[in-house]
């Protein structure tokens, strides 16, 4: 159990995909689902298992710039690792 | 308006190859004769995707008795659905599985009984452990998620540990453990069934440890039995508040057991739309929001988080569906459950495996009150 790292590249977990519609995205997985907004679904929209966590970051840096890089950088890595505890998301 | 409904339970079929003891089907189980075809079920899948459902949970019975269960799943899938088959593996070949896996099912909840072969398949009344064995590798080879649910009781708590190292080889997902419910099977089988306190508190500490152990691995979601808690369980998070379950032969249910309420009229996917029985229906309408509710619900704190409880439990135990949950430490008839609880921790107890000087021995000492789940005729 560890944050990402640089070349992580994080991706769904098996048995997690999109659905919902295009208003109201969401994450399915077996017993549930969670609705994803602004960022958060920004993020993992982002997750596609070919791109690496360090790229992602500097992605959304560029596009985030009011927002203080350290701390988009964390902000992140702590999202991703939840999502990655709870077998939603995989790095 | 009533928000709409998040899942649809399909009970495709209730024939069934295993006779588990806890089955939670109804004792009255729905005739072959009376089973819906594949193009109902297909309308169904269309509507419940046009109503905004996200996932469709297909069960049984065994829903691999049904010859037309791929293109169940492909339409459930077209329709937008998360498709959960929810099985025995009784019935699945590689073949099978590869035709279910290529037409987008999601996920797949194998079950087991036990780790032990001798008891698994007594809990079962089938000789199915061995081939859910071999179906576990089986389902790793494919590309679908998986969960291995079991069900536990009385006579498979005392080797939790052992249960949950035997089901991690199997490399799932997500282990579901779930305490026994008492409905329909289960219910004529509690005496064999419910535990002790102390086979329960042992089990917290086994979950919690192999939680932390397997985090980041296996996802461990764990049912608590709600005979020894404080506060009822949110049946179903609530009566139609959340889900759909449509039987063998389309009537449609707030949940698994819901037609043991007497004077209640549950509609028929043949003659009502979805919508219209979610919205309109008065069997849906009928434990909806606080309306129906009785001291000491109706001015609790915690009736928006567990609704009153369950209303099958209610009539089962009280005899009257509009109490308040037994379970529930402030019912007024909470004794029952305390009587029942009471007797499970008894000196004399029914046997379990701890107690019992061989398997044979636990056997013998609990066949009178061992009634196996039947199939429809």
């Amino acid at each position: 159990m560890a944050p990402p790292q640089d070349s992580s590249q994080p991706r769904l977990a098996p048995g997690c995909r999109w659905g919902g519609t295009e208003e109201e995205r969401v994450i399915l997985f077996p017993e549930g689902a969670i609705k994803l907004q602004g960022t958060g679904r920004e993020v993992l929209e982002h997750c596609d298992g070919q791109r690496t966590f360090g790229e992602i970051i500097a992605d959304l840096q560029k596009q985030f710039t009011s927002a203080d890089p350290a701390k988009i950088r964390d902000d992140i890595s702590r999202f991703l690792e939840q999502l990655q505890k709870k077998r939603i998301v995989d790095y | 308006m009533v928000p709409n409904p998040l899942a649809l339970i399909a009970e495709v079929t209730h024939h069934c190859p295993l006779h588990c003891v806890y089955c939670s089907n109804p004792v009255q189980l729905a005739g072959m004769y009376s089973e819906l075809s594949t193009a109902e079920w297909l309308s169904i899948f269309q509507q419940a995707g046009k109503l905004g459902m996200l996932h469709a949970h297909l069960t049984g019975g065994e829903p691999l008795a049904r010859t037309d269960l791929t293109e169940l799943i492909a339409a459930a899938r077209a329709s937008g659905l998360y498709t959960n088959l929810i099985t025995s593996g009784i019935g699945l070949s590689n073949q099978r599985l590869k035709a279910l896996v290529d037409v987008g099912l999601d996920h797949i909840q194998l079950s087991f009984q036990d780790s032990r072969e001798d008891s698994a398949n007594w809990i079962a009344g089938a000789k199915a452990h061995a081939h859910k064995i071999e179906l576990a590798h089986l389902i790793r080879q494919h590309k679908v998620a998986f969960t291995v649910n079991l069900v536990v009781h009385r006579q498979n708590l005392d080797h939790l540990d052992e249960t949950i190292a035997f089901i991690e080889q199997m490399k799932p997902e997500r282990i579901e453990i779930a305490h026994t419910q008492y409905y329909g099977w289960a219910l004529i089988n509690r005496a064999v069934l419910l535990p002790t306190r102390a086979q329960l508190e042992k089990a917290v500490e086994v979950v919690a440890a192999a939680e932390k152990r397997l985090a980041g691995r296996i996802r461990i979601d764990s049912v608590v039995p709600d005979y020894y808690a404080k506060y009822p369980k949110a049946c179903m998070g609530g009566w139609g508040r959340r889900l759909m379950l449509i039987n063998p032969a389309g009537k449609v249910l707030p949940c698994h057991a819901a037609e043991v309420i007497p004077g209640l009229e549950f509609e028929n996917v043949r003659e009502h739309t979805l919508e219209w029985i979610w919205q309109e229906s008065p069997s849906f309408r009928r434990f909806r929001g606080e309306d129906w509710m009785p001291e000491p619900c109706r001015s609790c704190d915690r009736r928006t988080e567990d609704f009153g409880g369950c209303r099958c439990q209610a009539l089962l135990l009280t005899g009257d569906p509009t109490a308040t949950d037994p379970a529930c430490s402030l019912a007024p008839k909470h004794h029952v459950i305390e009587a029942a609880v009471l007797e499970a921790n008894s000196e004399n107890g029914i046997a379990k495996p701890t107690t019992a000087s061989s398997f044979v021995q636990l056997q013998q000492q609990n066949a009178t009150l061992w009634n196996y789940r039947t199939n429809p005729e």
